[in-house]
């Protein structure tokens, strides 16, 4: 890292024109083409998409974490605290995970270990990765699962995966996450699996921890509801591609891009009575076997017109100057004639 | 006033516990009528017994005690051919539409083969009833040739509707039918619902966790907590004016998409999980997590039945101060 540079002025992570394909035997998937974002230390930023619209391999595969049996080709820059992760060799991949980059996974019950108990599965990431002795990480372990809201932490520390509700169950997984108190959080679905009820407490408790540790984090959802309640910026994605990217007060009230809004739209209103027709999208999303021609969007977009089936929109800026920027011509248009 | 469909009275069904000889109760005295083309939303978290009120009621478990009456029969009291007659009326959709999807079958032969044993002889006849089928749930007829592999999730699920429709039923049973589909596609999935109970006088019970979409898909919405009816009514009237501490609990937890909103409102945030089912609390099964709790719900059970408001009914000592205490509660005095 340059010297001259002061921490502060460089984005804490920065992904630049990410592109991530991936293989198994029988197929070939674009799963992401040109992702960019940049995220500060202490903010939130969010990914929002349809299943299949890339969020999770985006975060996942630069990390090296890949399902079985695929295999990825990645293109493009991850740069975290000024270091290409793309680059970086197997064994820094694995000494940055869990110690600079917590993950949380959606499943929490996947992602424990079943025959440990809970309190050796939190100790042995501050062992590993804090070099501590075996009492002292059973100690932090103690403490980690008291901030994490884990009732009678003492008892629970001796107690298996199974014998937790969901809620507590991903208290564990986030007081790992957090064990080695790393500056960037990648949170995959953390409240999907969960009960209404417990996804707020569970949201409270990131906030929290966050605001605590003064971590970043990368929040992976379809719920617009956990991204009103948390990011500071967000991404949608569509097919694999950033529709929309900017502060989420921004993209959230004054949405550019068709899918964005269709999105929106969709959500019940509190003025929607009882019998009244669901707005929503006609069609499916794309199949990612083959790369469209034109914008993605488009067989789906009411706004589409010849220039969209034909070349792909890139992101242009919504507001001179300011983040938030949308890939769309239509819009762009609009944009423009509004402007003259 | 419509003529109810179907009354469930006082349904117990329960499970094998843990330990020898326990049992769980998974629905407790649960009673409630659905009239003809009327939908009926079912709300509740994970285990609070939704799913296995369904089973009871189409017959997929088997209740210990209470009555599942169809269009004024006792479905008990029926047996063989005449009990198959009358479950026929009463079909199941499912969560996951691809598993329950023969995948090595086209949709056409799926339909085709469910047709027959509807006792549908003659082929041309299926033939032209599919063609039929396809558009009531707004899919075009070329899906026919297709497999389940190849159509999307809200093709997929209103697949299933099609099939479940070949038996012309009076009564759905929908478990979470689209939770597994994305927020845009939702929509066409939901639509197909409030069609066939706006056309085809089909009643449906809608059970989901989803509090804001069920209040816009139901006439009527009951609440259910760890095998029990907290509280039940007009839709509306519930939603805007509910008189349980559990639901507002649920309505509460339905966020604004509006950051400014979401981030600076006041919420009611339940503490701990829902109990578990092997030993549920004392009294009120809902007092260890509830923000009015006081020394009678430990120990005295609410009656759902009690109080003279017909239309909204509440299993809470103190229903009536209900509205007056969240309203306090979240304007923050």
């Amino acid at each position: 890292m340059a010297y001259d540079q002061p921490l502060s002025r460089s984005p804490l992570l920065k992904v630049q024109s990410l592109s991530i394909a991936l293989y198994s035997r029988a197929s070939k998937v674009y799963a992401v083409d040109g992702l960019s974002y940049e995220l500060e230390q202490g903010e939130t930023l969010a990914i929002v998409g349809e299943s299949g619209s890339g969020k999770t391999v985006s975060n996942m595969a630069p990390l090296g974490l890949m399902p079985v049996g695929v295999s990825a080709d990645i293109r493009g820059k991850v740069l975290f605290k000024g270091e290409d992760i793309l680059t970086c060799s197997i064994e820094r991949l694995r000494a940055l995970r869990g110690a600079e980059i917590g993950v949380i996974f959606q499943d929490p019950l996947s992602a424990l270990n079943p025959a440990r108990t809970i309190g050796r599965q939190i100790a042995e990431v501050a062992e590993l990765h804090l070099g501590f002795s075996h009492t002292a990480s059973e100690a932090r372990a103690l403490d980690l699962m008291k901030m994490v809201g884990i009732s009678e932490p003492a008892m629970r520390m001796r107690q298996y995966p199974h014998e937790l509700s969901g809620g507590m169950r991903q208290r564990v997984v986030i007081a790992m996450a957090i064990a080695a108190e790393p500056s960037l959080l990648l949170a995959d679905e953390p409240t999907t699996a969960l009960d209404v009820t417990v996804q707020a407490q569970i949201i409270r408790l990131i906030k929290d921890i966050q605001s605590r540790l003064g971590m970043a984090v990368v929040l992976i959802t379809h719920d617009i509801g956990v991204v009103a309640g948390m990011a500071d910026k967000l991404v949608v994605m569509y097919a694999g591609r950033v529709a929309e990217y900017g502060y989420a007060k921004q993209v959230l009230t004054r949405p550019v891009h068709p899918y964005t809004q269709a999105l929106l739209n969709s959500l019940p209103r509190d003025t929607d009575l009882p019998g009244t027709e669901f707005r929503g999208l006609v069609g499916s999303p794309p199949s990612l076997a083959v790369r469209a021609s034109g914008c993605a969007f488009s067989p789906r977009c009411h706004k589409a017109f010849g220039k969209c089936v034909e070349a792909r929109p890139s992101l242009f800026d919504v507001h001179e100057g300011g983040l938030h920027t949308s890939a769309c011509f239509a819009s762009a248009d609009a944009e423009l004639e509004v402007g003259v | 006033m419509r003529a109810p469909v179907l009354q469930v009275e006082n349904i117990v069904t329960t499970f094998p516990g843990s330990r020898p000889g326990s049992r769980i109760t998974a629905c407790d005295h649960i009673s409630f009528t659905m009239n003809e083309g009327e939908i009926v939303g079912l709300v509740g978290e994970s285990g609070c017994g939704k799913s296995t009120l369904g089973r009871s009621i189409v017959g997929l478990e088997r209740p210990s005690s209470g009555r599942v009456v169809f269009d004024g029969v006792d479905l008990a009291s029926l047996s063989g051919r005449k009990l198959r007659e009358h479950r026929r009326k009463i079909q199941y959709i499912f969560q996951d539409a691809y598993a329950s999807l023969n995948p090595r079958q086209t949709i056409g032969q799926i339909l085709d083969e469910t047709l027959r044993v509807a006792g549908e002889k003659d082929a041309r006849r299926r033939n032209s009833k599919i063609e039929m089928l396809l558009p009531q749930v707004g899919l075009s007829g070329e899906i026919a040739a297709r497999y389940s592999r190849e159509l999307s999730g809200g093709q997929r699920q209103r697949v299933s509707i099609a099939r479940a429709l070949v038996m012309e039923p009076r009564v759905l049973v929908c478990d979470e039918p689209v939770s597994a589909l994305d927020l845009s596609i939702r929509a066409q999935v939901m639509n197909v619902f409030l069609k066939l109970s706006r056309e085809l006088n089909v009643a449906s019970l809608f059970i989901a966790h989803d509090l804001a979409l069920v209040h816009q898909a139901s006439q009527r919405i009951l609440v259910m907590y760890l095998g029990r009816l907290m509280e039940m009514g007009d839709s509306e009237t519930l939603y805007r004016s509910s008189r349980h501490p559990y639901t507002r609990a649920l309505l509460s937890a339905i966020p604004d998409p509006n950051p400014r909103v979401e981030q600076s409102r006041k919420a009611i945030v339940l503490k701990g999980d829902v109990p578990s089912p092997m030993s549920p609390p004392s009294g009120c099964l809902f007092h260890t997590r509830c923000w009015m709790k006081e020394e009678k719900c430990m120990h005295d059970i609410p009656s759902l039945f009690e109080g003279e408001n017909t239309l909204q009914r509440s299993a809470c000592h103190f229903a009536s101060e209900v509205p007056a205490r969240a309203a306090g509660l979240l304007s923050g005095s």
